[in-house]
């Protein structure tokens, strides 16, 4: 091919320089806010005057961000399963399933992907006000699933199209009934696609943050809604040491997503 | 009459408007390895499917032991089958894969246990009851897939071209095991290929597809020796085939008159044929001989080109009419000086060659 990546001389250079250059554009603000959470400025001066863990105190001995972070933790939680069990079902229908209108339903599954989440929070929260599902769990974890189901039908999906259904069949003639057969031989020979789902769903509400302030009450507030809130009344560094906690926990899943699918390819 | 073992009457199935399989019948007789053979598209796997219940026949029945198969689910039927696909578990062990049947059954354990280490005897592959099929190669996964469905000791094995994903070695090598499993175990089995050669090394019968219909069910010598139609000449073994026109059948050998002028007379003749009604002869490669002798018919041919098969060699000839023909006589019938390029006269048994409708 003419524009493959090892024939394309000097330009294979610019293309890396570039890369590297939107890379730290993207990351560079998240570096400085973990750092800032180190800094023992009080006004988040850069580069800091020194070093502390202050602010990680201060952070773990106010209740409340911790019950924000429990509260994200569990409503990650039930949405990656929710978003899990949906995704199988929907997985199956749409690579098995032979039934008109099968591209438009999943079309349908993965516009949350493409969506403008501000859209959808208004209209999920007009919604919810009527049904009295606001500022509660259901109504987070039902709002964020829908949210979340692409991230979990797109590697479902791709799992169950590499997995060839006459394994599925063998294990049918060998005696075991059609469910049976499902649950023991299709689910364990899919479960990385299972478990990447259940990591990318629980991440896509964990730092999910316009849909969360919609549904948010004053006694129901998830981590990312707690700190978009605290940022509003004063500029604390104990938000940079939640920020970072955040981010890494978000990045600790990403890279046990990535070394499962490794593992797995070989 | 007794009742046969398995019996599949009448059997069609259709999608949409095309139908794949066309009123198949056929009664197999216990511990007989009969092989479905066919061109592809034939419908051989589809009369299996219909057999082992992934698909419903649109009409006709299957019946084993008198009982009909086809309100019975799939996993309920206790029938065996190998995919032509690679199809072990593969979060299970090999030892695993072959106790998988008899876990669904909820044997006890040590049954389990004697059983898998029976069928992994059976197929030779004792030590790799703790790998994963992914560690294995196509010919021992076929033979652990072999393993697994006589596990449970069903009554009849189908197999779809387990063997077409391997190279011709191996190929040889399994059915030689196919061969003693089948001997020692004494299961039924369906085979299902397009491979002319396997079918005759392996079966006691054959079932010849063609568009969904059986053209002749037979031993391989039935139908190499006696093609009922001019697709089973054409399909099983190497086949020529003669423009003829017939003049006249007496007692079944047929005279007729070959596209040079020449009359042969004494032919098999398949069915019934009107005077001057137009033909075709078919003759075998190998039945041509180099030598006259008292009985034999006789064929003027240009000798193209002569080529050295080890046993065999094969020349490629013209008729004076310009048809090309294939002959195969032996090495030794043929010293390699005869090997020019030349006119000459080859001979046939008018008993070894058949006469089809044009
Ligand atoms: N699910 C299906 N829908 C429509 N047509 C089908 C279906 N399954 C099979 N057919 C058609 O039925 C015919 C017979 O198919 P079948 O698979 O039985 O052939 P086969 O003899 O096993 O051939 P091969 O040697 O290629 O496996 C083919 O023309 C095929 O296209
Ligand atoms: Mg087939």
């Amino acid at each position: 091919m003419l524009l493959d990546y090892d024939h394309m001389g000097w330009l294979k250079t610019a293309l890396l320089g570039f890369t590297a250059l939107v890379a730290a554009f993207l990351l560079l603000p998240v570096v400085f806010i973990v750092l800032l959470s180190f800094g023992s400025s009080r006004w988040l001066a850069f580069p800091p005057p020194g070093w502390t863990l202050n602010w990680y105190q201060e952070l773990f001995a106010d209740p409340s961000w911790l019950e924000a972070a429990l509260t994200s933790a569990r409503i990650a939680a039930l949405t990656a399963i929710l978003a899990v069990l949906i995704g199988l079902l929907a997985s199956f229908a749409l690579v098995r399933g032979e039934f008109r209108g099968r591209e438009i339903l999943r079309g349908l599954l993965l516009t949350p992907m493409v969506l403008p989440v501000v859209v959808f929070a208004i209209a999920i929260y007009a919604f919810f006000l009527r049904l009295g599902l606001g500022g509660t769990t259901i109504g987070f974890v039902v709002a964020h699933t829908v949210l979340a189901l692409p991230f979990a039908i797109i590697p479902i999906a791709t799992a169950l199209e590499g997995f060839d259904k006459s394994i599925e069949d063998a294990a049918i003639v060998c005696g075991a009934s059609p469910l049976q057969a499902k649950l023991r031989i299709t689910l364990p020979s899919i479960r990385i696609g299972i478990f990447s789902a259940a990591i990318f769903s629980f991440l896509a509400s964990w730092d999910e943050v316009v849909v969360a302030i919609f549904m948010a009450s004053p006694t129901l507030q998830t981590l990312p809604v707690k700190i978009w809130g605290s940022l509003r009344a004063d500029l604390s560094p104990v938000i940079a040491a939640a920020s970072s906690l955040l981010v890494g926990l978000t990045l600790a899943l990403m890279i046990v997503a990535a070394l499962l699918r490794r593992k797995f390819k070989t | 009459m007794t009742q046969p073992f398995l019996s599949i009457r009448k059997l069609r199935k259709a999608f949409g408007a095309f139908t794949a399989v066309h009123d198949v019948t056929l009664d197999i007789p216990k511990g007989e390895f009969l092989t479905f053979l066919g061109p592809s598209g034939s419908g051989k796997s589809t009369t299996l499917y219909a057999i082992v219940g992934f698909q419903d026949p649109s009409s006709g029945d299957v019946l084993l032991q008198g009982k009909s198969l086809l309100a019975v689910p799939s996993h309920k039927r206790n029938i065996g089958m190998v995919f032509q696909r690679y199809t072990l578990f593969p979060h299970l062990s090999v030892a695993e894969n072959v106790a998988f049947p008899l876990r669904v059954r909820r044997r006890p354990d040590a049954e389990v246990k004697k059983k898998v280490a029976d069928m992994l005897g059976l197929v030779r592959l004792e030590s790799f009851a703790e790998r994963l099929p992914g560690a294995l190669s196509g010919g021992q996964q076929q033979r652990v897939a072999l393993a697994r469905a006589l596990a449970y000791d069903p009554p009849i094995l189908l197999m779809d071209e387990p063997l077409s994903a391997l190279d011709k070695k191996l190929r040889e090598e399994i059915q030689a095991e196919i061969r003693r499993i089948h001997r020692e175990t004494g299961v039924t089995i369906l085979y299902v290929t397009h491979d002319q050669e396997e079918a005759l090394h392996l079966s006691d019968r054959i079932a010849l597809f063609k568009d969904g219909r059986i053209e002749q069910t037979g031993t391989g010598e039935d139908l190499y020796l006696r093609p009922a139609t001019d697709f089973v000449a054409g399909f099983i073994g190497n086949s020529n085939f003669l423009a003829a026109e017939h003049l006249e059948t007496v007692g079944g050998a047929a005279t007729i008159r070959l596209a040079d002028g020449s009359l042969v007379s004494g032919i098999s003749a398949n069915g019934s044929f009107e005077r001057g009604q137009k033909t075709r002869l078919m003759i075998r490669p190998e039945a041509f001989r180099l030598e006259r002798n008292p009985a034999s018919a006789e064929l003027t041919v240009d000798v193209v080109d002569v080529a050295f098969y080890g046993e065999r060699r094969r020349i490629v000839a013209r008729t004076t009419t310009g048809q090309e023909i294939d002959i195969r006589p032996t090495s030794a019938a043929m010293a390699s000086q005869d090997a020019t390029p030349s006119r000459r006269q080859v001979f046939f048994d008018p008993g070894a060659a058949f006469l089809f409708p044009a």
